[in-house]
């Protein structure tokens, strides 16, 4: 497998929440704006590389009986990391985001990268495959936040989008949870139909 | 301080976990295409919610918090729950063997399934008191229970509905949880919750 | 196959490694927290009344504004009325005629939980901004025969944001006097409900009344002495602080003196001698209010 594909399987062909259907639960929670759709994307990113590089790096030293409360172990040290880095520098998003932080531990996808490739491959290759599967989880993330905010909210980071008239009647349950339920479920249908044939 | 019945109401009905939260999604798509599957989910959901309320509650309050080393939490709790699902499973397929068969398959799946975390973490966040966290923990796997019981009926119906094959399967999930969730939010502000 | 040993090992080296990192990270963070908490609460003070400080009074929810000059310009609480989906968190500033300098509700980020697009429109400029130089009297809804436009389809928001800010206003008002908080004569009371506009207050915890606190002015030697005084239901006095006072610097500033104060929680004091004149004046003040007003903690 090339590098490049390497990074690519993550971030379309195996996309881990359009494709895959896994890590939904932040992915629906925290895609109501673009702001913390991309944010609680990149948090979970971080969290995927580092633990990635991480366990490639130690995989010769790790017994293969106690791999998985190692793996445990190295993902939430990562994500207290990013969990207290969010509370000091960006403490809106943080509280935006709120227990969906410290819940990226038990985000299956982070887990099922280290077992399925970080804990077999080289260091690079982990690291690109931890990166392509981080930002594809951005990327579901970011537009899921862009239609909702869009629709819901009138506005795109904050920019209002189609006029006043519409930011001040949007359609509000897109921003509210049935929104999150029914974009996922378009947009998946959209998938099924027009591009999972071609990949 | 809300009174225990609030707060069994609200994180059974206006917060729900499932719909209004988005906790615990992995089990309520994967394990709800029958509504016997998803009796079983539920039930070993509330019994495992409680348990992991109760000990990461001692956990925090008698070891975290008094040794100053709350940044563990999040580490300690996972590997907290995970080995209590262990010992649960083992401790029932000895001990109370008709139970291990309804709830035993259900188990492994449990210790990924983020409601137990998130709820455990809510406890800590809500600063609930041992009868408070446990109320809580009650409320909230009896609302994991509903919503996954209809869904598992809703979804048994679309099985033998004729739908546009682009549909099939998660999206048309997606649009009736979507439909669910939006009579859910009729329950909001039911009391002055949120 | 790993030995037993080495598993547990190796799963022990990695456990420590993390706790120590983990430790390292919360060392660096911890302070820089605490810094961007306070910074946003700062923040959120600054948005309602311009001053140079805000002197904590009641922790997170009564500050008093004070300028660069140490006069004090104002102050700001926090209150939090039961809205339509759950508490709405307002900020409110008042200056010291009792006037309104600008109020902010907080944000679905900060813990609103009202109906994104319908009841969350409180936080907006063109519904905030319609409290500004009301005094607590003229603060209602135009239902109520107010001038405040409630937002459309969002009554009970709207009125909850009215009536919050009204009942803030009536319970904090009384700390507009020059750095006076009724919690400084009666520590135990949780909030204050005015009996005598100005005057006289109910202290309360919970569903019972505690005592009274009054505020007094009497003639002293230099200027007129205004104090605050809290008087229980065991007929007690909790305590005795002055308000206002321009009595001669070093004799008559002992009516400011915390030991002197002190004294009327075991009963009224003698005068001091030379400061006869201030301290008499007080002491008769105290006197007369209780006079006036025993019959509330009857």
């Amino acid at each position: 497998m090339s590098r490049l594909s390497i990074f690519t399987r993550g971030l379309i062909k195996d996309n881990a929440v359009f494709v895959l259907m896994i890590g939904l639960c932040p992915a629906l929670a925290t895609s109501s704006t673009v702001r913390d759709g991309f944010g609680m994307g990149l948090a979970a990113t971080f969290v995927v590389v580092c633990s990635n590089l991480l366990i490639s790096i130690l995989r010769k030293n790790i017994p293969n009986e106690v791999r998985i409360p190692i793996f445990i172990l190295i993902i939430s040290t990562f994500v207290t990391i990013i969990d207290y880095m969010m509370q000091a520098f960006q403490p809106e998003l943080y509280r935006a985001l709120g227990v969906f932080v410290p819940l990226i531990v038990v985000n299956c996808m982070i887990l099922g990268r280290a077992e399925a490739f970080a804990s077999k491959r080289s260091v690079l290759d982990s690291v690109l495959d931890g990166l392509g599967t981080g930002l594809g989880f951005t990327l579901a993330l970011t537009i899921m936040g862009t239609i909702r905010e869009i629709l819901g909210n009138g506005t795109f980071l904050g920019m209002t989008v189609f006029g006043e008239a519409f930011k001040n009647s949007p359609v509000i349950f897109m921003i509210m949870s049935p929104g999150a339920f029914l974009v996922i479920g378009i947009l998946k249908a959209l998938i099924n139909k027009y591009v999972k044939k071609e990949l | 301080m809300k009174s225990p019945a609030l707060i069994f109401l609200g994180a059974f009905l206006v917060n729900n976990i499932v719909l209004m939260r988005f906790l615990g999604l992995c089990p309520f798509f994967g394990v709800s295409s029958t509504v016997e599957t998803a009796t079983g989910m539920g039930m070993a959901v509330i019994f495992v919610m409680t348990l992991a309320a109760w000990i990461t509650w001692v956990v925090f309050n008698a070891v975290l918090l008094p040794l100053n080393l709350v940044f563990l939490r999040t580490a300690v709790f996972i590997l907290t729950i995970a080995s209590l699902v262990q010992l649960v499973e083992m401790f029932l397929k000895k001990s109370y063997r008709a139970l291990y068969n309804a709830l035993g398959i259900y188990l492994p799946l449990i210790t990924t399934n983020c409601a137990i975390l998130g709820v455990t973490f809510l406890n800590i966040d809500n600063k609930f008191s041992f009868i408070d966290g446990t109320v809580f923990a009650i409320g909230t796997g009896v609302g994991f229970t509903l919503v996954i019981i209809t869904f598992a009926a809703i979804r048994e119906r679309l099985d033998l509905a004729p739908i546009n094959p682009s549909l099939r399967g998660y999206p048309i999930s997606f649009i009736a949880a979507s439909l669910m969730a939006l009579a859910f939010l009729g329950f909001s502000g039911l009391f002055g919750l949120t | 196959m790993t030995s037993i040993r080495q598993m547990i090992i190796t799963l022990f080296i990695v456990a420590v490694t993390c706790a120590v990192v983990l430790s390292f990270v919360y060392a660096f963070t911890e302070p820089r927290i605490a810094e961007t908490q306070a910074q946003l609460t700062l923040s959120g003070l600054e948005e309602v009344i311009t001053a140079y400080e805000y002197k904590k009074i009641i922790p997170d929810t009564l500050w008093q504004a004070v300028d660069s000059s140490g006069e004090n310009v104002g102050v700001v609480f926090r209150v939090f009325p039961q809205g339509y989906a759950g508490p709405i968190p307002i900020t409110v500033g008042l200056d010291n005629n009792g006037k309104i300098t600008g109020i902010r509700v907080a944000s679905a980020a900060e813990g609103l939980a009202e109906t994104p697009g319908l009841g969350a429109k409180i936080t907006q400029p063109g519904f905030t901004e319609q409290f500004k130089g009301m005094t607590a009297a003229d603060v209602a809804l135009e239902q109520e025969g107010g001038s405040i436009e409630a937002i459309t389809a969002a009554t009970i928001s709207s009125r909850a944001v009215a009536s919050g800010v009204k009942k803030g206003i009536e319970m904090y008002g009384a700390c507009l006097i020059p750095s006076c908080d009724p919690h400084m004569v009666f520590a135990e009371a949780e909030r204050f409900v005015e009996v005598i506009k100005d005057t006289l207050w109910k202290a309360v915890r919970g569903a019972d009344t505690l005592g009274i606190v009054f505020v007094g002015v009497v003639e002293g030697y230099l200027d007129d002495i205004k104090f605050m005084v809290g008087y229980n239901m065991e007929k007690i006095i909790t305590g005795v602080a002055i308000l206002h006072s321009q009595e001669t610097e070093g004799i008559g500033e002992v009516i400011r003196d915390g030991e002197f104060l002190d004294k009327f929680r075991s009963g009224i004091p003698e005068a001091v001698s030379g400061a006869t004149i201030s301290t008499k004046a007080l002491i008769n003040g105290v006197t007369s209010g209780l006079e006036r007003f025993k019959e509330y903690v009857e």
